[in-house]
């Protein structure tokens, strides 16, 4: 059963990261809907930059209590809504 | 550049290993007087020969002294010179122990209050006099700095400035590396340590265009931003040289910027930047030969996608 829930909860972690990077970055005329799992964040993709990487920082310490304290990992960590909404989950259930 | 891309701050080295022993020497043998009587002659032969270096200062002379003639504007950039060599002689002779500088603070009861306060701090310095007598007297709080600059890869001025032996007390945050360094120095800012980054420069990630020195001039966002997305108050803090021996380290500003909402964050964060640029150029009034950026920073930079620097 755990693969349904972990699918499950990753949508959702998917779509309330879309929601908080859509009202708290500089991204104009793009809603959360329109906004791929798989697009790059950074340059070609949605066109962030280092300061929205600050924002994802806070969002992700502050909305899903998680940090990303091994820079080692941060170049995949911070390369899609997909791979971000993964690293909230597999560092939520290591804190469980 | 992305911030996938490893970026590669350029900036032109000058002094070898043989140079900085040789002022090593001199200041045991000699003293601090006895080493900087040698920077006159070297000084000499850059503002002679260098045409690059020369240049390099120009961008600052010409704004700060437009009042100054032809001869009188290299006799300026002489002056710069010899007082860079002056202050990183005096750096050597800090990390050294050959001896020690009296420096008075101006502010310190109010800097106190926010070293003690345990919450991290954003410190904006600026290439303007000597931080190694800001990093000395920060010692004294027993505060993790962490400085956000490009690893020193000139070994002999690595080796001169002692930065690998600066110990646990002064961490290093390069801004070539991955998102600029900007997680690793939320981290730090959420340990409560001190991140301090250089204001007057944006090497083209995310600059702001302020007034500066009757000109257009791009500085260096990043710090604001990491202090208003942390909630940590932005301490401007510069040194300057006064004599041989003494140095003051002013604390020329603490504020505690926050975005508003209903503002855009980008004109808020031109705001505080330009009240940063503002503080710094009356800074430079009062001490116009501790200006030691060499950059035209009055040309608008091609941008790229980081927002630290140093």
């Amino acid at each position: 059963m755990q693969p349904v829930d972990r699918d499950q909860e990753l949508v959702g972690i998917r779509a309330k990261l879309k929601e908080l990077l859509v009202s708290n970055l500089n991204i104009e005329g793009i809603t959360p809907d329109q906004i791929k799992d798989d697009d790059p964040l950074f340059g070609e993709g949605l066109g962030l930059d280092s300061l929205d990487a600050v924002e994802i920082v806070v969002i992700l310490q502050r909305h899903f209590g998680v940090e990303v304290k091994d820079m080692e990992k941060g170049r995949e960590i911070f390369r899609s809504v997909n791979t971000l909404a993964n690293y909230v989950y597999d560092t939520k259930q290591g804190q469980k | 550049m992305t911030p996938d891309a490893t970026r590669k701050i350029e900036a032109r080295q000058r002094g070898n290993a043989l140079g900085f022993w040789f002022f090593r020497v001199s200041l045991r043998a000699f003293g601090l007087r006895g080493a900087y009587g040698l920077l006159y002659i070297v000084c000499s032969y850059y503002v002679i020969f260098d045409r690059r270096a020369v240049q390099a200062a120009r961008a600052y002379v010409d704004r700060r002294f437009p009042d100054h003639g032809r001869w009188a504007r290299l006799a300026d950039v002489y002056r710069l010179f010899v007082s860079q060599g002056k202050n990183l002689i005096d750096r050597y002779y800090l990390i050294s122990g050959v001896g020690r500088f009296g420096t008075r603070v101006e502010g310190e009861a109010r800097l106190r209050d926010v070293m003690q306060s345990g919450h991290g701090i954003v410190l904006l310095t600026a290439h303007v006099g000597n931080w190694q007598t800001i990093m000395n007297y920060l010692g004294a709080f027993e505060r993790k700095v962490n400085l956000v600059m490009r690893p020193e890869d000139n070994p002999a001025v690595r080796e001169s400035l002692g930065i690998d032996r600066s110990g646990q007390t002064i961490g290093i945050i390069s801004p070539e590396g991955y998102l600029g360094g900007v997680v690793e120095s939320m981290n730090a800012l959420g340990r409560g340590e001190v991140v301090s980054l250089m204001g007057d420069r944006s090497y083209g990630f995310n600059p702001v265009e302020v007034n500066f020195l009757g000109g257009r001039a791009w500085f260096a966002s990043g710090a604001f931003h990491l202090a208003a997305m942390a909630g940590c108050p932005a301490v401007v803090l510069l040194s300057a040289k006064n004599g041989t021996h003494d140095y003051t380290v002013e604390v020329v500003s603490i504020t505690r910027p926050r975005y508003q909402p209903g503002i855009p964050k980008r004109e808020q964060l031109a705001g505080w930047v330009q009240a940063f640029a503002q503080v710094l150029e009356e800074y430079l009034i009062r001490h116009p030969y501790q200006c030691f950026l060499f950059y035209d920073i009055w040309q608008k930079p091609e941008v790229k996608n980081h927002p630290l620097e140093t």
